[in-house]
């Protein structure tokens, strides 16, 4: 039940249609051109006018335009996490094998992100707080998924046979994800030096708008690069899976 | 520009980090390509593209 | 039953119990996960001689810059309930004025006051350009004084028109 085998999945069932490494190198190879150029139209205008053409704020002067990083790598850190966590659940519950190769290649980049967040955010705290790091209730909570990310990165890397490393990968995923709301309502349940959102689904924004569009922008445009890296880095893990196989059928060829 | 240097840094952070990654995938990409196209028979059929 | 769907009841049971275990644990340890505590808090008298940190806004008017013959800044800080006053000794963050919110750290004393090591000037969740603010002052709907700008629904309308001048 364990084992993969590539290009054997049962057609036509729909949660397993994108199981056929074939068809989803043909499909992510049409769109990720589009995805990845759309990703830096966006992401360049976002932070471009962030940087250049958005207001300085009335208390932080320029380091404002600080946020048009910090707050869509922190967003990106945190759904990193979940898509992580969605990928889990489909390996675990489904055996999907395009999960488990995705899971794995998530957890790099949303590592990289959570040290965008945590990196910026300190840029931002020693001129605004007066400290680099404080461990107030967010930010030892954005420092506890940064780990996470790192465990999954080692765990799912540490096994020989990789199917029992993207076992406890997903285990060690799905039980780190309680850290998700900790993060998201830190803010609000205890005192924290962290701000609390200034953008919610409940009441209106808390900015003004010529700040709130070119962060809203620069969130979408990242959140491009992040879908265009993470879809480039698993086609390339599945032909690396796709040449491991041939070798290896070669060299028991050879042997026999 | 007031805390120019924090700024520049942030956005160097925010742009070089993803920059670093997606420069990774297209070399990993490229490899796994040429790889597939020297070992597989059926390289021309299916991974280009 | 099949085995998928057992799979995913068996994943959903340790999520539930591991909910409630997380959520349990951090109502237990709540006292700790404050990054600080209130004047009103601290007017209970428990944490005397302890290190804590002392969260509140500075309340108008009640700042005395350190000069000669007194190194310290002396101001009290507030929540609206109660307020303490607090010495500090020491290069203050740009943030720090009278109506903001601030973070100190440091022992509340025997007489009542509290002596701070650490000023950290807390930001809220407004970001508003130089100009909505001049506009806002102007017209008298904020008094940078009393407290944070009001909610921005009330000026994200008239927003534009300022910046348009």
């Amino acid at each position: 039940m364990d084992t993969e085998i590539v290009g054997q999945s049962p057609r036509g069932r729909s949660l397993h249609r994108f199981a056929n490494p074939g068809r989803f190198l043909r499909l992510s190879g049409a769109v990720l051109p589009w995805l990845s150029v759309g990703a830096l139209i966006t992401v360049s205008f976002g932070l471009g006018w962030g940087l250049f053409f958005s207001p300085a704020d009335y208390q932080q002067g320029d380091a404002v335009r600080i946020i048009y990083v910090h707050v869509p790598a922190a967003w990106l850190a945190s759904a990193g996490y979940l898509s992580l966590a969605i990928c889990s659940v489909l390996s675990l519950v489904w055996r999907h094998p395009l999960a488990d190769l995705a899971a794995m290649e998530i957890g790099p980049v949303g590592a990289g992100f959570t040290a965008v967040c945590l990196a910026t955010g300190s840029l931002w705290g020693k001129p605004m707080w007066g400290a680099w790091w404080v461990w107030d209730a967010r930010l030892t909570s954005v420092l506890v998924l940064f780990f996470l990310y790192l465990g999954h990165i080692a765990l799912v890397r540490a096994f020989d046979d990789p199917t029992r490393g993207h076992r406890a990968g997903a285990i060690l995923a799905l039980v780190g994800a309680v850290n998700l709301p900790i993060i998201k309502f830190s803010v609000d349940w205890w005192n924290t030096l962290h701000q609390p959102a200034s953008i919610n689904f409940t009441s209106a924004p808390s900015m003004a708008p010529s700040m709130l569009w070119p962060l809203l922008i620069s969130a979408v445009g990242f959140t491009l690069v992040f879908a265009a890296i993470v879809v480039a880095r698993t086609r390339a893990a599945v032909m690396e899976r796709r040449i491991r196989g041939l070798l290896m059928a070669r060299a028991a060829q050879a042997e026999a | 520009m007031t805390h120019l240097p924090f700024i520049a840094i942030a956005y160097v952070l925010g742009i070089g980090v993803p920059l670093c990654f997606a420069i990774d995938a297209l070399r990993r990409t490229r490899a796994a390509t040429r790889r597939l196209a020297a070992i597989d028979p059926r390289a021309e059929r299916r991974g280009r593209g | 039953m099949t085995r998928k769907r057992r799979r995913l009841y068996v994943l959903l049971a340790c999520g539930i119990g591991l909910g409630s275990a997380t959520a349990l644990v951090l109502t237990a340890f709540n006292d700790n996960l404050v990054f600080f505590v209130s004047p009103t808090d601290m007017a209970k008298g428990e944490r005397m001689g302890r290190q804590v940190r002392l969260g509140g806004l500075v309340e108008k008017g009640s700042v005395q810059r350190g000069g000669e013959g007194r190194p310290a800044t002396l101001f009290r800080v507030t929540d609206g309930a109660a307020s303490i006053g607090v010495s500090y000794s020491g290069i203050l963050p740009d943030l720090f004025r009278e109506g903001q919110g601030v973070v100190v750290l440091g022992a509340l004393q025997p007489d009542g006051t509290f002596k701070a090591n650490e000023v950290l000037a807390k930001h809220d969740e407004t970001y508003m350009p130089k100009e909505v603010a001049e506009a806002l002052k102007k017209s008298g709907q904020w008094n940078p004084g009393a407290g944070p700008p009001p909610p921005a629904a009330t000026w994200n309308a008239t927003a534009p028109k300022a910046e348009g001048k």
